[in-house]
């Protein structure tokens, strides 16, 4: 019997081995491509460290924004060839600022140009985009009021049939208050769009109780058809704080979801939200990065209420403490994002991580975390294998395409260091990259003041299964993206899609685009008029 | 059929493994981490800075709190205090599939919190901090086997007892009564204008002080509805001879005039001032140490009645101190002075810098026994050696209660309290200290 029980176990390592999922390669081309970027300064500085990617050019391709801190920040505009290494190009685009903490691309004013909302300590911008990669303050253009405060997060969606966005702002600690930061957090404020045709927004309201927010993101949450706000909240300064989801919609007042309505209360140092479909139940998860804290969320008993339940530790999203470099205090996190990093199929998961300052608590060698994860909804540890990795303080990042070779390329905003950027040369070299599974992207266009369809859900259908992503502006940890939305195919050469349009609810025909065939390794935009157009 | 009686084997194998190597829960270690940080902290909080009886409360309720919470995952069946406490909703939770060793975890976050709740603490006591929760493994070989301390165990212990620490204080700090001697907090208490008139509180001789922490009331207590406890308030002011009032002030002057040897003695020995001993939340936590030690208690009930105790103290403490200044009532030194003798002083002790009703002892004590009478029964007699260094102890009570009784009477004996501060606080402590028994672990 026990040679019978032996000769299985290979079998079983086999097993094992099949299903761990492939590794991507990250080729570190900081100096190459030309970022030098540092966030730097003392105590506002502590948080955010952002970078903004958008196509500012119709390049195609994502130039980048990186916050700077103390520093100026810089606009990087993405000059790489298309598979090729990654080059950029740093231009004066009038978004050289003082003070910044993050960016988050937008387009505001429904003109088809990207515009960018750029935190700050101090007063917030809108920075309307002109074309060609030049930006210009708009803060007086569109009546927005900036304020003078620590902001550090942000979100943003067209609610109801509003034709301007609504703007959700994430604020931190009073500014006057640094001699006792603890249980002085200052409110959020919403901005929604003012009557009228033009772009213009209505004096800033209160969201009542702020509790330091350091992550925010409309998402909808129970596929309502309406997105709902969470905010991530820092446990560190707050009183009686804890984590928040806001009812929000046109013409009513901002109101908490309750515990009532099935919210429960969690405390913990929110510092970034991401979110996926993690199970293809088309209900989207949510990752909260904290220190050694970190959750993902999934809904407890369906979408009549909002409570969720904590799976980090059944599906291996942990990240409590560093995997790598010795260091065996607690982690800090910051950033996060769901992405297809090998193209297999299945969501990956990008924690940033990095010591706050000097804690001493707390790890100083934190590497960031490129959790890989595998059709049995399981998460393995795999950035020391693919090369991504990062041992500074990181902030903000971000997993996006910068060459169009739809392999998602790497970036992280360090404190008090450099900004790091690795290209995905997939199985292959720098010398010559391979891809890995294919990989189909796909950007949303609509008519109206949404045109990038913020609020819709692209659905793909390959393999026998759907994936979905859903179009948001927010999330992670002071860093976005707008552009083409990215899915892994796996071994699947073609695929079908469709969106959901903003306001859709699944099932919703009205509101449903018809399936369209689409080849894999391929760039398309989907838009509502003609239809998927590559 | 074979493969799966192989399966079957192997999966037992691995259950059998597991159950070998799984961890100890906190209940099978002794209490000695947590009473060996008890009693380094009780003599220290006498030698800091800031340290006065409603802080040294608070301290002590963090303390025993951060210890229970640390560990409620290697408690079977209890859960933690989070949801119930003011403000309190959820605190990290140890890792599932890292085996963790309860007294290394324990250790970490009481040396944790105690260098965050007494940052003024000398720098001979800052030293003796650290040389506690190093040597701790020698002091106490039967709770650190080092079969059950690998390297690994003891790195995840240690960080998560301070990540708890953390996330505890970041709570705590937003109660009110952080950083007490703090220039916010000295300002605060520096702008408290006294309300004047008729029976109003006034600086006491010989030193007109400054009211003590005048905002304290306002801290945010941890457990909710406190106010049920509120007593019914005293007598109404009157200099009338008959009145009730008058025959309460009447009654404090004729017995600090000839007091018996007994009273003295219970007055000095309850007195428990900041700065010679480790105040009265202190002198009970002593008690429920020497307790815990003397019963061989295991690490799991130290750590729940550290943080039952503690909780109720504290909390008796902001009731208290809510309700002295909302009454804001003269002391008897005032009242004598005015009405019938204008040479009269407390003949033991300088009279306390703020209002007089109700009577913190009385709260304080009444709320610890209460505690006590439930972990340890009623009729309980003990024996208290919080003093034994002064050369006043060992002292023997018949109950807690009695002890509380006598702790309640001593201010009366000592001229600064009417008996109704003494009574109704000591039933307001008694309530504050069901409800803490009210909290639930299971």
């Amino acid at each position: 019997m026990l040679w019978v029980g032996l000769a299985i176990l290979p079998n079983l390592a086999a097993s094992v081995a099949l299903s761990a999922p492939a590794v991507p390669r990250f080729v570190d081309e900081t100096d190459a491509a030309g970022i030098q970027s540092r966030f730097d300064g003392d105590w506002e500085y502590t948080v955010g460290g952002g970078v903004a990617a958008f196509d500012c050019d119709g390049s195609g391709l994502p130039s980048l924004f990186i916050a700077g801190g103390a520093n100026r920040s810089k606009f990087y505009r993405n000059r790489s060839a298309r598979g090729g290494a990654l080059k950029f190009v740093t231009e004066r685009a009038g978004l050289e600022l003082t003070s910044t903490l993050g960016a988050y691309p937008i387009d505001i004013d429904g003109d088809g140009v990207t515009d960018l909302v750029v935190l700050r300590v101090g007063e917030t911008l809108l920075m309307r985009g002109l074309g060609d990669c030049r930006f210009e303050r708009a803060n007086e253009r569109w009546a927005f009021q900036g304020g003078n405060q620590w902001t550090t997060a942000f979100a943003a969606a067209w609610l109801g049939d509003e034709a301007r966005p609504t703007l959700a702002f994430g604020t931190y600690i009073d500014r006057s208050r640094q001699d006792f930061p603890w249980g002085n957090c200052t409110d959020n404020q919403l901005v929604r769009p003012a009557p009228g045709a033009g772009v213009a927004f209505t004096a800033p309201r209160p969201l009542k109780p702020g509790h330091c927010a350091l992550g925010m993101l409309f998402s909808d949450w129970n596929r309502s058809g309406a997105p709902a706000l969470r905010v991530a909240n820092d446990r560190e300064y707050y009183k009686g704080g804890q984590e928040q989801l806001w009812h929000i919609a046109p013409g009513s007042e901002p109101r908490l979801y309750t515990e009532a309505e099935g919210w429960k209360p969690l405390q913990i140092w929110g510092m970034g939200i991401a979110t996926t479909d993690l199970d293809g139940s088309g209900y989207p998860a949510y990752y909260l990065t904290s220190m050694a804290d970190n959750k993902l969320q999934v809904l407890a008993h369906g979408s009549a209420q909002p409570e969720y339940r904590d799976v980090a530790f059944a599906r291996g999203v942990t990240a409590h403490r560093p995997f790598a470099g010795g260091d065996v205090h607690p982690s800090t996190a910051w950033h996060a994002q769901f992405a297809d990093a090998n193209n297999d199929g299945w969501p990956d998961l990008f924690v940033v991580k990095g010591n706050v300052g000097n804690m001493p608590d707390f790890a100083m060698l934190d590497p960031s975390n490129l959790l890989l994860g595998g059709p049995d909804g399981k998460y393995i540890e795999s950035a020391t294998e693919a090369g991504l990795v990062n041992y500074q303080r990181g902030r903000g990042g971000l997993l996006v395409d910068l060459n169009g070779d739809g392999l998602l390329d790497a970036l992280i905003v360090n404190r008090w260091d450099r900004a790091k950027i690795w290209r995905n040369v997939g199985a292959g070299s720098a010398a010559a990259p391979k891809g890995m599974g294919h990989w189909l992207q796909v950007r949303l266009r609509q008519e109206g003041g949404n045109r990038d369809a913020v609020g819709a859900w692209l659905e793909v259908e390959a393999g026998g299964r759907v994936q979905r992503r859903e179009q948001v502006i927010g999330g992670g940890h002071a860093s976005g993206a707008l552009g083409f939305l990215h899915v892994g195919l796996g071994d699947a050469t073609t695929a079908r899609v469709r969106v959901l349009w903003p306001g859709a609810r699944p099932g919703d025909a009205a509101l449903t685009s018809p399936w369209f065939e689409a080849s894999a390794d391929r760039s398309y935009v989907l838009d509502r008029r003609q239809g998927l157009v590559p | 059929m074979i493969a799966r009686v192989f399966l079957v084997l192997l999966l037992a194998g691995v259950g059998r493994s597991y159950a070998q190597g799984a961890p100890p829960d906190a209940g099978r270690y002794s209490a000695a981490v947590a009473t060996e940080w008890f009693r380094l902290v009780l003599p220290a909080i006498q030698q800091t800075p800031g340290q006065s009886p409603p802080v040294a409360a608070r301290t002590l309720a963090v303390l025993g709190l951060g210890l229970y919470e640390s560990m409620v995952a290697g408690m079977p069946g209890r859960h933690s205090f989070a949801g119930q406490l003011n403000e309190l909703e959820s605190l990290p939770e140890a890792q599932p599939d890292e085996p963790l060793h309860w007294p290394t975890v324990a250790n970490a976050t009481l040396a944790a919190l105690t260098r965050m709740l007494l940052p003024n603490a000398p720098a001979d006591w800052m030293a003796r901090f650290d040389a506690l929760e190093r040597n701790m493994p020698v002091a106490q070989p039967a709770d650190f086997n080092p079969a059950e301390r690998t390297a690994e165990v003891i790195i995840r212990s240690e960080t998560h007892g301070r990540l708890l620490a953390m996330a505890l204080m970041t709570w705590a700090r937003t109660d009110g009564g952080h950083d007490v001697l703090g220039s916010r907090r000295v300002r605060l208490d520096a702008s408290y204008v006294s309300p004047s008139g008729l029976g109003a509180w006034v600086p006491t001789p010989p030193r007109f002080a400054r009211p003590l922490l005048p905002n304290w009331g306002t801290n945010r207590p941890f457990m909710k509805g406190l106010e049920k406890c509120d007593p019914p308030g005293p007598p109404r002011y009157d200099e009338t001879p008959a009145s009730p009032f008058h025959r309460e002030a009447d009654e404090v002057h004729r017995i600090s005039v000839h007091p018996t040897e007994e009273q003295r003695r219970i007055a000095l020995y309850w007195a428990d001032d900041p700065g010679k001993t480790p105040t009265p939340a202190g002198h009970w936590a002593w008690i429920l140490t020497d307790l815990l030690r003397d019963r061989k208690a295991d690490l799991a009930t130290a750590a729940e009645r550290y943080a039952r105790m503690g909780i109720a103290m504290s909390d008796a403490f902001v009731a208290t101190w809510r309700v002295k200044y909302a009454v804001n009532l003269l002391r008897p030194v005032t009242f004598i002075q005015l009405a019938f003798d204008a040479n009269w002083v407390p003949p033991l002790m300088e009279t306390p810098a703020f209002p007089e009703y109700p009577s913190g002892h009385s709260v304080q004590s009444g709320a610890a026994s209460a505690v006590l009478e439930a972990f340890y029964g009623r009729d309980t007699a003990f024996e208290d050696r919080t003093h034994n260094d002064r050369g006043w102890g060992p002292k023997r009570f018949k109950s807690f209660r009695a002890a509380a009784e006598e702790a309640a009477a001593s201010r009366l004996y000592a001229g600064i309290h009417f008996r109704s501060a003494i009574e109704h606080g000591t039933a307001q402590g008694r309530c504050i200290g069901s409800r803490a028994l009210g909290l639930s672990t299971r």
